[in-house]
């Protein structure tokens, strides 16, 4: 007994001795922003592209001088934490972010995670920005998490009406993963698709994420003979899959997604069967992207070896944390500061051509102004790459 | 019907392949290896490497996979089981070094591979389409053709090889084998990496079809263990048996449960462990595993 | 006398001197780590005495995640205050494990390991199914545990009233885990214990000389799912929602991996193996993108020089257990 007590608090007097140990200092004062994530797992690809954004936007600042926030100039620093997509450890990193002083954290990647940090987040004064859905995360009383995307529930209804109107779509069917994140996602789009008066056909299919063989899963939604076929909360890693399956099976109607996903995994996995596939992503197609759209491409391929397109929407969210505090300098250590400033905050949205605006919005959805407002650039793959379908704004 | 019955035994072919190397090695070294389907997906990486970035031919991935996780496994049973074994007090204690190695191979193949989801270009073109009874590529036919010759070799090799031999007499007694003159350590090492290699060369197979990526490890080591169970633990064609019976049951659970969506693996698995609790050491297991 | 000290020191310790050291150091945020490993190490605790009736239990995340959604729906739906739902949710899942463990403790060995596996994810499947449940969407702000008192008496202050509700939490988490792990350390050592390693021994011969050892197997499975009801409830009143994902295969298996890295052959191996497992990870954080590879073969690395667990170092040096 005696031995395990000794043990014990060695144990943790070591760690605080460790953790206390202080960090190199930099010749700028350090901002420090926070990621919690999902970096290891089967879904690792969401979370891994979200700090690499954050990691290379935050080397090019550092590289050329630092972000000037009222009269001081800093460095960025990314500190990032894996919650493995467990909600229990996204909380433990929430808790780390607040030690280290952190007021904006971006993440966590799924609905569960971003629920389960909410009470840390409120109680230690930290603003995040979550890539989940669940509009209760968003409306008040809860006030201290920022939607960081568009949500499928904007972008859905925006991508069916066209789709009906081009291409005389009219009967639709749904597949999602057996998850939470995309089975609302799927219910949220069915509700969508009623409301705009298409005919859903099939809507209660649903499959494991670990499938390896998709075609037994497609094949009754591919009997219920849709125009169109939604992967509701597709992940990059099965959308090629459930493309290829369906249209080996004969499929020859549309395919479309409300998610990001990348060119090159959908070319690989299944090549010139994905021409034609919709999905939501940000602005690098070449009509869109500006010089800092395509020099922040180029930084991260030269960092990590590889882009990953789904980081065209996921720049969006260290950039508004920055200009916001730009704009508010008093916000660096108070995220009452920081709301008041959503409301009016705009600036110039430097990844587009064009006088796009960097600006809060999403007051119809949430009643209050809790998304950034990213580019709702839907787009069309073909033969290796994306290209822009049509673009629209969320309010 | 006809389609879901093919879709049935493709599933089947490449579940029994994977279940294989699983039951090989529980029954020779009574392991229940948990880093199984992380060394499927090493294998698919490799021939993914091999395939997809250096541009040799398909078959020379499929060798290199089948050759580099026979080395990892190999490895892995020398200086990694066979110390443990040799001073843990129950045999269950293999499984943390199990799941360590498990954590361990993700964590190499995301460092080394990227999070990104894998593949490489289709190796046959074209569908069979038999008056629309039958919808199925070529490819996926011959991915399933191959995976089926491979089981029978392994049977064969399995059956009338001398190895095959002292590693089946192995899993039927181990003290009576090392008595009979049977090498038990070289012969664990070499069951150990041909579990190792079978799973790897399912991962090269797989990946010209479904690709491949860091998270399908760990859920297939899960499918895996539902097979063997299945089948009856350390039994060969029990593996066999619960690959086709659980490619069969998604295939047409799937398409008979459709319009009940949600619920459709909860019934196969509810199932599973309602077959489990009326038979206990599966279709042709020894009891008490 | 040596036992009396020890639990002395070990309640002071975890009482007085981690929150001493927590004010001193200001590392706030180790309280909801520690309270972490209390609460897991207590579902731990459950899968270990599973282990002593010599069956491999990786289904604890199942009762884990039934005893959370009891304790949610319970306090969303009909009006209950967290405190009483904590141990209905407890017997809830106890209640269920006989019903599930009638048939499944007959299996034995890798069977009984692996049905239990499959079972985390029927538990997840149903849970997106069934309505009470929310399905997919979860529930989600369910309030901070509330006022306990006993006549007038005001036990357990109201949580959402306290300035610090995390050192609440952590002392509630300990306080259950002190409980659990005392309540464990009785059974093992009565007359219930000695049966049940019998039972670990050989289950033919014990059942020959008169043990009823479906009963036992019972009545042990269902302690051990009421300690997973536990943790799963307690857990949820820290995040304040559940969803089907709360408690995943993951947890499952680190629960068992918990009991392994501690010793199977000691009471107090799964707290000290859940504290190396999780508090390990925890502190590799600072190593970024090598956290998983350092983490695993420090893992492998332990498991080569500790073949029996942690504790088994005790048992070169001849203390007894």
């Amino acid at each position: 007994m005696n031995r395990r007590t000794v043990i014990r608090s060695a144990a943790l007097a070591t760690v605080i001795g460790l953790s206390a140990a202080s960090f190199a200092s930099a010749e700028n004062p350090v901002l420090k922003i926070g990621f919690v994530g999902v970096t290891s797992g089967p879904a690792a690809a969401w979370g891994i592209s979200n700090q690499r954004s954050m990691e290379t936007r935050a080397a090019w600042i550092n590289e050329t001088g630092g972000v000037r926030i009222g009269d001081t100039t800093y460095d960025v620093e990314i500190v990032a934490f894996d919650d493995q997509k467990d909600p229990k450890r996204a909380i433990a990193g929430m808790e780390k972010m607040a030690q280290e002083g952190i007021h904006y954290v971006v993440g966590p990647n799924v609905d569960d995670g971003a629920a389960a940090v909410r009470p840390v987040a409120e109680q230690q004064g930290i603003i995040y920005f979550p890539y989940a859905f669940p509009k209760s995360l968003y409306q008040a009383p809860a006030s201290n998490a920022v939607l960081g995307m568009v949500a499928n529930y904007q972008s859905g209804p925006a991508i069916y009406k066209y789709l009906m109107e081009n291409n005389g779509v009219k009967k639709v069917a749904f597949v999602a993963a057996n998850e939470s994140d995309p089975l609302s996602q799927r219910d949220g789009g069915i509700e969508a698709a009623q409301a705009l008066g298409l005919e859903v056909v099939s809507g209660s299919v649903t499959y494991q994420v670990d499938t390896t063989d998709f075609t037994p899963v497609i094949l009754p939604v591919i009997q219920a003979r849709p125009d169109l076929l939604v992967l509701s909360g597709v992940s990059p890693a099965n959308a090629p899959q459930l493309i290829r399956s369906a249209r080996e099976l004969g499929y020859e109607g549309l395919i479309s997604t409300e998610t990001a996903q990348d060119a090159g995994v959908l070319q690989e996995g299944a090549g010139e069967l994905a021409n034609g596939f919709i999905s939501v992503g940000g602005a690098s197609t070449p009509e869109l992207a500006s010089d800092m759209m395509r020099e922040f491409v180029a930084r991260y391929t030269t960092m990590f070896g590889e882009y990953n397109d789904e980081s065209n929407t996921k720049v969006y969210a260290l950039e508004y944390i920055l200009e916001t505090l730009k704009a508010n300098p008093a916000a660096i250590g108070d995220v009452e500061a920081f709301k008041t400033t959503m409301d009016s905050f705009e600036a110039p949205n430097p990844y587009m051509v064009g006088d796009a605006k960097l600006s809060y919005v999403g007051a119809t959805s949430f009643g209050q102004k809790r998304q950034v407002s990213v580019p709702l650039v839907v787009n069309e793959f073909r033969d290796g790459a994306f290209q822009t379908l049509f673009v629209a704004q969320v309010d | 019907m006809e389609q879901i019955l093919a879709n049935g035994l493709y599933l089947g072919a490449q579940y029994a392949l994977i279940a294989l190397g699983l039951t090989l090695i529980f029954s020779l070294m009574n392991v229940l290896n948990f880093a199984h389907g992380q060394m499927y997906v090493l294998g698919g990486f490799v021939t993914y490497t091999v395939v997809g970035q250096f541009g040799l031919p398909f078959i020379v991935g499929l060798v290199a996979s089948a050759l580099i996780l026979a080395l990892v496994g190999a490895g892995v049973e020398k200086f990694l089981f066979r110390p443990v074994i040799a001073r843990s007090k129950r045999d269950e204690s293999t499984m943390l070094l199990a799941a360590g190695i498990a954590f361990f191979l993700d964590a190499v193949i995301l460092l080394v591979f990227g999070e990104k989801q894998r593949g490489v270009p289709k190796i046959v073109g074209g569908v069979l389409n038999w008056d629309f009874r039958i919808i199925m590529p070529y490819d996926r036919i011959l991915i399933g053709v191959l995976a089926i010759a491979m089981i029978a070799g392994f049977i064969l090799f399995m059956q009338y090889s001398r190895a095959g031999r002292a590693m089946r007499a192995l899993a039927q007694d181990r003290i009576a084998a090392q008595l009979m003159g049977v090498d038990v350590e070289r012969y664990s090492m070499l069951g150990f990496a041909l579990g190792a290699m079978l799973a790897g060369l399912v991962g090269g197979l797989l990946v010209t079809i479904t690709g491949i990526n860091l998270g399908m490890g760990g859920p297939t080591s899960i499918k895996a263990f539902m097979m063997i169970m299945i089948g009856g633990a350390g039994v060969i064609s029990g593996a066999i048996a619960g690959g086709f019976i659980l490619g069969m049951m998604e295939s047409v659970g799937l398409t008979l449960l459709a319009a009940y969506g949600d619920i459709t693996y909860l019934v196969i698995f509810a199932s599973l462990m309602i077959f489990l609790a009326i038979r206990p050491q599966g279709l042709m297991g020894k009891p008490w595993g | 006398m040596r036992s009396i000290l020890g639990v002395t020191a070990f309640l002071l310790a975890v009482f007085v001197a981690v929150p001493w050291l927590i004010a001193v150091s200001g590392r706030w945020d180790f309280y909801y780590t520690l309270t972490s490993v209390a609460l897991l190490s207590i579902a731990s605790a459950g899968v270990w005495l599973t282990f002593y009736i010599g069956r491999i239990n990786i289904g604890q995340g199942a009762y884990a995640l039934a005893g959370g959604y009891v304790s949610a729906v319970l306090i969303t739906k009909a009006g209950f205050g967290f405190w009483l739902t904590l141990p209905l949710a407890g017997l809830f899942c106890a209640g269920l494990s006989v019903l599930i463990g009638l048939p499944i403790l007959r299996l034995r060995g890798v069977y009984f390991a692996m049905v239990t596996l499959v079972l985390t994810e029927v538990m997840r499947l149903t849970a997106l199914a069934l309505p009470v449940t929310n399905g997919a969407k979860g529930i989600t702000s369910i309030p901070l545990p509330g006022e306990l008192s006993v006549f007038g008496l005001v036990l357990i202050p109201d949580f959402a009233s306290l300035e610090n509700p995390k050192l609440a939490f952590y002392l509630m988490a300990v306080t259950l885990m002190v409980l659990c792990y005392g309540a464990l350390y009785r059974i093992v050592h009565s007359r219930l214990g000695h049966l049940c390693r019998s039972l670990q021994q050989n289950e033919e011969l014990a059942a020959s000389i008169g043990v009823n050892t479906a009963w036992l197997r019972i009545l042990a499975y269902s302690i051990s799912s009421f300690f997973g009801g536990i943790a799963g409830a307690s857990f949820v009143a820290i995040s304040q929602s559940v969803y089907p994902s709360s408690f995943q295969v993951a947890d499952s298996v680190n629960f068992m991996l918990n009991c392994f890295l501690g010793g199977l052959g000691f009471v107090f191996g799964p707290m000290l193996g859940t504290l190396v497992l999780y508090f390990g990870w925890d502190l590799l954080f600072t190593t970024g993108r090598y956290q998983l590879l350092i983490y695993s073969s420090l893992l492998i690395v332990l498991m080569l020089v500790l073949p029996n667990g942690v504790l088994s170092l005790l048992d070169r040096k001849g203390v007894r257990r």
